[in-house]
């Protein structure tokens, strides 16, 4: 076992870790996160998105040995029922979520874009939402969210 | 298994003679490939927090790339958009965005898929691949690196990359079933000596036609040397689907390849060309 501490939602969190235990089971199984999804287990669909250190991965792709010292963001970090993220009222708003699987994800790469770029062009949302796939329906209304929640960020 | 993480490339190479070791980089085929159990490493020596590794840097006429750099951090850099604009272009389409702040330069060579996105435009470009073992640091093109079997032997780090920086003119065109997400069917890298409308040396590398990318030779002797225009420009078209053909043989891809690569060809010229082939 691996003795691994990073920053997870802000909080200081330590724990023993097989060397080839991947980042998602450690977040699901051990931490009971289950916010963080297992879509394709081999980095297509980024359902498994998380932000470590300001940058979305998979987290299917992750050891989580690979983590220690790193700052890790996962959904259950970016908002909740009582104060959603501007991103999670956009979805709502707009009607963006479906079966809602892949939302988690989408929602942290909407978030990690507005972070570093908070008025992003069609094509920029189109970038940065492209490493996470939609299996109920259209993207239209995901990137329409984006955009709201965009524009709802200038006030 | 046993799991390092030193934060020196001395470290990693000493750990890598005890242990009979597998480097990790990004870890985006590395850990598939553990999950699916197609590989079960004895030890892994985790590169990733050897911030040397990580370096992007011009230095005595060549642009120095570190094996860790990634995709994302390739693909964002001023450096590579002015002096390999091949690779950058490279960096734009491979994977995801998730997959390129993961996915590492070093890795993609390492894993030496056919497919691999990295390497056309590193062949045209003329890279040089610096490695480091316990028998000491050796410099090697990769074109020559891509013709050894194995490509790596046990213990060898991919350290760096080096462009010599000839005021080469370069572009780059994938194929892939999507926009976004796809693994090239076909990839096409140009880098072109130009003046005026002169073209002098010309390298034409193709990936996901062979088991490995590689570069034709027959495409650089017979484009070398000429005029820059429409002709030229068909004739490169020709000839590509010609090596193309010969390589894929009766492969069953190889009549949607042989009449695809035309206009992959076309586009990559046309990522750094204008169309009709006269230069703004």
């Amino acid at each position: 076992m691996i003795e691994i501490k990073f920053v997870l939602n802000n909080k200081p969190c330590a724990l023993n870790v097989e060397a080839n235990e991947r980042l998602l089971d450690v977040l699901r199984n051990r931490l009971g996160l289950m916010g963080t999804k297992e879509g394709c287990g081999e980095g297509e669909c980024g359902a498994c998105t998380v932000i470590i250190d300001g940058k979305t991965v998979n987290s299917c792709l992750v050891l989580a040995p690979q983590v220690d010292g790193c700052q890790i963001t996962t959904i259950e970090g970016v908002g909740n029922r009582q104060s959603p993220h501007p991103v999670q009222k956009a979805f709502v708003q707009v009607g963006a979520v479906q079966c809602g699987f892949c939302t988690p994800g989408m929602v942290l790469s909407a978030k990690n874009l507005l972070d570093k770029n908070p008025q992003p062009n069609d094509k920029e949302i189109g970038v940065a939402m492209s490493g996470n796939l939609c299996r109920c329906t259209g993207y239209d209304k995901i990137l329409r969210a984006v955009k709201l929640a965009a524009e709802e960020g200038k006030g | 298994m046993n799991y390092f993480q030193p934060q020196t490339v001395g470290q990693a190479v000493n750990i890598a003679q005890t242990f009979e070791a597998t480097f990790l980089a990004g870890g985006t085929d590395l850990v598939l490939h553990m999950q699916t159990g197609k590989i079960h490493p004895n030890a892994i020596i985790d590169l990733g927090k050897i911030s040397e590794l990580k370096e992007i840097k011009e230095t005595d006429g060549y642009l120095e790339i570190g094996s860790m750099a990634t995709f994302a951090e390739l693909g964002q850099s001023e450096l590579v958009f002015q002096k390999a604009l091949a690779l950058w272009l490279a960096c734009q389409t491979m994977g995801s965005p998730q997959i390129r702040n993961q996915a590492t330069l070093g890795g993609n060579l390492g894993n030496c898929s056919p497919a691999a996105d990295g390497l056309p435009p590193l062949l045209a470009l003329g890279a040089e691949v610096r490695l480091i073992s316990r028998e000491g640091d050796e410099v090697v093109s990769l074109e020559t690196l891509l013709s050894r079997t194995p490509l790596l032997s046990q213990g060898t780090l991919i350290r760096e990359f080096r462009i010599p920086l000839k005021g080469l003119q370069s572009g780059f065109a994938k194929l892939g079933r999507r926009k976004a997400l796809a693994i090239a069917r076909l990839s096409v890298a140009i880098a072109i000596e130009l003046e005026d409308n002169r073209v002098g040396k010309v390298r034409v590398a193709l990936g996901a036609v062979g088991k490995r990318a590689y570069l034709s030779e027959i495409l650089a002797r017979e484009l070398s040397d000429q005029e820059l225009n429409e002709v030229w420009i068909e004739k490169g078209i020709e000839g590509v689907q010609r090596v193309v053909r010969e390589a894929l043989g009766a492969r069953a891809s190889a009549p949607y390849k042989r009449e695809a690569v035309s206009g992959v060809f076309r586009e990559a010229l046309g990522t750094f060309i204008p169309e009709g082939g006269t230069k703004v």
